[in-house]
């Protein structure tokens, strides 16, 4: 619309993670740096990625045209996914410091990479133009929500990594991860299925984002408990 | 390093950014496009009629707009453009709003069959009142699709407008909820056209000795108020079909000497009707009558023209001058069986009646067949002239009707008298039903415009067709007429179509709203951030505790 409207979508954006970097406390220990590497580290898990469909996947724009939806091939893509978790893990382990603060920066640097690398140029070209759309403010508040998501994947990820999870817990830990790249894809799938409307998915995900972040922070609270921070 | 000093994003944009900014954010804004998306709806108009006729301007002066869309009710300043259905706008509304609204976008009904007959006058009449002055205004038709129709649905119950809304928070409800659209027309000045009409001629030779001719005469193209859209089935696709249907009888007929009539015939379409005042005719019987050698209208019989005989079986014959008992017309007017509308040409008027003024001009006798009453007939000129079924039969009918009396006057026969003769006439004169539909449906399904016809290569499109059909019976000479350089008779231009975009946009009061939720949003998720220690605590008793319990 207008650059007044582009400015409405960038705070959207930007101020929740600003106060989740500013407020959670994890800028006392000095690690901006630290965002940026896990920021970084983001990137380098995607090129990764891409060369991987790129040599074993068959072209997806050919499939777009003929209209199909190959279900098999799509589930094997989001599988490609799993790097994102390893991407995580080499993240995680390059911040010093207590557990959350691990979590919470490579999580904030991890989805703000993905913000600027996936939603930057679309709100640039897209709410800037003439045409009003929904969709854009959409794109934003989505963005929020894969903060929270990427703050719960990191927080099972950390706690995967833990020899002294408790063993009770290892199971639903390992399963969470497990479907953690297909959660796109379940999302998808269970709209498409209640034919729920953009606004209504949108919501869906916040509600999954929210129960796996949960369900993530008992376990969390349980292990933090137990060794004592 | 740097990165590592900073406390954050903040400290980044206190200490280094803002002169970074100062280059870079301009730059930015300087290469990124100016319309970057492509609008959500994309639609081809047809812009409305534009043309000068003696130096007196017509129609629609300009092309290209950028407006918001208003809906009939709604608009009130030049700033915006007024959309609207064929049908529902008034004679006194569009000289409202080609006086003051900004552009018209008119939406044509989705077909003929939805249009009660009252509506269907209401858009003759109206296309009249339009193409009668200019209008400087852009003024573009687009055909009837499921996207205008929500366009039109909600720019009719929205109201983006300030003042007609009660409450102040209604008004923002309203501003939330609707849609506003800004519609977009990049076309370039309209351009004089280089028109260059033909006349098509062909004759057949009757026997020699006799020098009579008979002209069989129409003009095939169409006018409606716009150019892309006018196909013109009735005026005067019909009329250039009757001519092709009695030259493709007749040639038969005269291919052998023995059944050849006396006279010779001659067949003629001229590319140019009435609402360019039958130019093609006239500039074809000056260089004919002119020129040294004028053998071919040496001695004319009768002219007969054609025009829009299918809209039903009665034919008329108008003449400027009635018929003397006894002439060659008069003869034809018994055997046709027809009634005889007299009207005087009046060279006062800005056009001519029909296309035989043309040849009485000249001192010919002539006279025009038409199933319409008269010339001021609405229906001669309107896009709504579509092709239909029954148009096919009356067509036929007409054209058998016509060439029967033709056939009786060449060979002066008096009456059919047994069932005998009839049958021979039958099989001589039979109208081949197939081709009059094949032929009466290609011409109404292409747009005959002036603008149309005159500028393609008479090679191709329409008048390259009409031409190798009729060469098949005869030899056609193709006759290309120029328009006077200094004193033009008439101009065209163009563009006849162009590419409209709508974007659907939101009021500025909508932004404000819209940074009022966010800041809204904003504060609840500092609120949850700040909490969350507690929560965590709270949270933390609970897990644990159960925790505890297994």
């Amino acid at each position: 619309m207008t650059l007044y409207h582009f400015g409405n979508c960038l705070a959207l954006v930007y101020a929740p993670y600003h106060m989740a970097y500013k407020f959670s406390g994890i800028s006392e220990y000095a690690t901006f740096s630290k965002c940026v590497y896990a920021g970084g580290l983001y990137i380098f898990t995607q090129l990764c990625k891409m060369l991987l469909l790129a040599t074993f996947f068959p072209d997806s724009d050919s499939s777009h045209i003929t209209g199909e939806y190959n279900v098999f091939l799509e589930i094997l893509k989001a599988t490609v996914d799993f790097a994102d978790l390893l991407g995580i893990y080499f993240a995680l382990n390059s911040v010093p410091g207590k557990g959350h603060a691990k979590i919470l920066t490579s999580a904030i640097g991890w989805a703000s990479a993905e913000v600027v690398v996936t939603r930057s140029v679309l709100l640039w070209v897209g709410a800037r133009g003439s045409e009003f759309d929904w969709r854009y403010v959409r794109s934003c508040a989505e963005s929020n929500v894969a903060l929270l998501h990427t703050a719960a994947t990191a927080a099972l990820v950390w706690l995967a990594t833990r020899s002294d999870l408790p063993r009770r817990h290892a199971p639903a830990v390992l399963a969470l991860l497990a479907l953690a790249p297909y959660r796109g894809l379940l999302e998808d799938a269970v709209a498409s299925v209640l034919a729920l409307s953009a606004w209504a998915l949108l919501a869906l995900r916040a509600l999954h984002a929210t129960a796996v972040g949960l369900t993530a922070l008992a376990m969390y609270a349980v292990l933090a408990q137990q060794i004592g921070i | 390093m740097w990165l590592d000093e900073a406390d954050g994003f903040a400290e980044i944009f206190k200490g280094y950014l803002p002169y970074y900014l100062l280059v870079a954010l301009p730059i930015f804004i300087i290469m990124s496009p100016v319309n970057p998306v492509a609008a959500s709806h994309e639609f081809s108009v047809y812009r409305m009629q534009h043309y000068d006729l003696h130096t007196v301007p017509h129609g629609c002066r300009s092309a290209s707009f950028n407006l918001e869309g208003r809906s009939l009710t709604s608009w009130s300043t030049s700033r915006h453009c007024v959309v609207a259905r064929v049908q529902d706008i008034t004679i006194d509304q569009f000289m409202e709003i080609r006086s003051k609204a900004g552009a018209l976008l008119l939406v044509l009904p989705k077909n003929d069959t939805v249009l009660t007959p009252e509506e269907k006058e209401h858009i003759q009449l109206l296309e009249m009142a339009m193409i009668q002055q200019e209008v400087n205004a852009p003024v573009y038709f687009a055909r009837w699709t499921p996207d205008f129709e929500d366009i039109l649905r909600d720019l009719q119950h929205s109201f983006i407008t300030d003042d007609k809304s009660g409450t102040a928070l209604e008004a923002m409800m309203n501003s939330v909820s609707s849609n506003g659209y800004q519609i977009v027309v990049s076309a370039s000045t309209p351009q004089k056209l280089d028109s260059k009409p033909v006349t098509l001629h062909g004759k057949l030779v009757g026997r020699s000795g006799s020098a009579q001719t008979i002209v069989i005469a129409a003009h095939y193209d169409s006018s409606g108020v716009v150019p892309e859209l006018s196909v013109g089935a009735d005026s005067n696709a019909s009329g250039a079909v009757a001519v092709l249907e009695l030259a493709r009888i007749f040639s038969r007929l005269y291919s052998l000497s023995v059944v050849r009539g006396a006279p010779s015939l001659l067949f003629v379409l001229t590319s140019l009707g009435h609402s360019l005042n039958y130019f093609s005719a006239k500039k074809w019987l000056e260089e004919q009558l002119d020129s040294a050698d004028a053998s071919l209208l040496q001695d004319v019989s009768f002219v007969m023209c054609i025009d829009s005989i299918s809209s039903s079986r009665e034919m008329t014959m108008h003449v400027s001058k009635p018929p003397k008992p006894g002439g060659a017309a008069h003869s034809i007017k018994s055997r046709l069986g027809v009634t005889i509308t007299h009207k005087k040409i009046n060279l006062a008027d800005e056009l001519l009646a029909w296309q035989h003024e043309r040849f009485s001009i000249r001192r010919m006798t002539a006279f025009t067949l038409s199933s319409l009453q008269s010339h001021k007939d609405p229906s001669r000129s309107t896009v709504l002239d579509q092709p239909n079924e029954a148009s096919v039969k009356n067509l036929a009918d007409n054209i058998a009707v016509t060439a029967r009396a033709l056939a009786s006057h060449i060979y002066n026969l008096t009456d059919e008298l047994n069932e005998e003769d009839a049958a021979l006439y039958n099989d001589a004169l039979n109208v081949d039903e197939a081709s009059i539909r094949r032929w009466y449906k290609y011409l109404s399904s292409q747009a005959r415009a002036p603008q149309i016809i005159t500028t393609t290569p008479p090679s191709a499109g329409v008048t390259g067709a009409l031409e190798r059909a009729l060469s098949r019976y005869m030899e056609v000479t193709v006759s290309t007429h120029a328009v006077d350089k200094r004193e033009p008779e008439y101009t065209l231009y163009g563009a006849t179509r162009a590419a409209l975009y709508v974007y659907s946009v939101k009021p500025a009061v909508f932004d404000l709203i819209l940074t009022l939720a966010i800041v809204a949003y904003l504060s609840v998720v500092y609120f949850a951030i700040q909490l969350f220690p507690r929560f965590y605590e709270e949270y933390a008793k609970i897990v644990t505790g159960k925790a505890k319990v297994h």
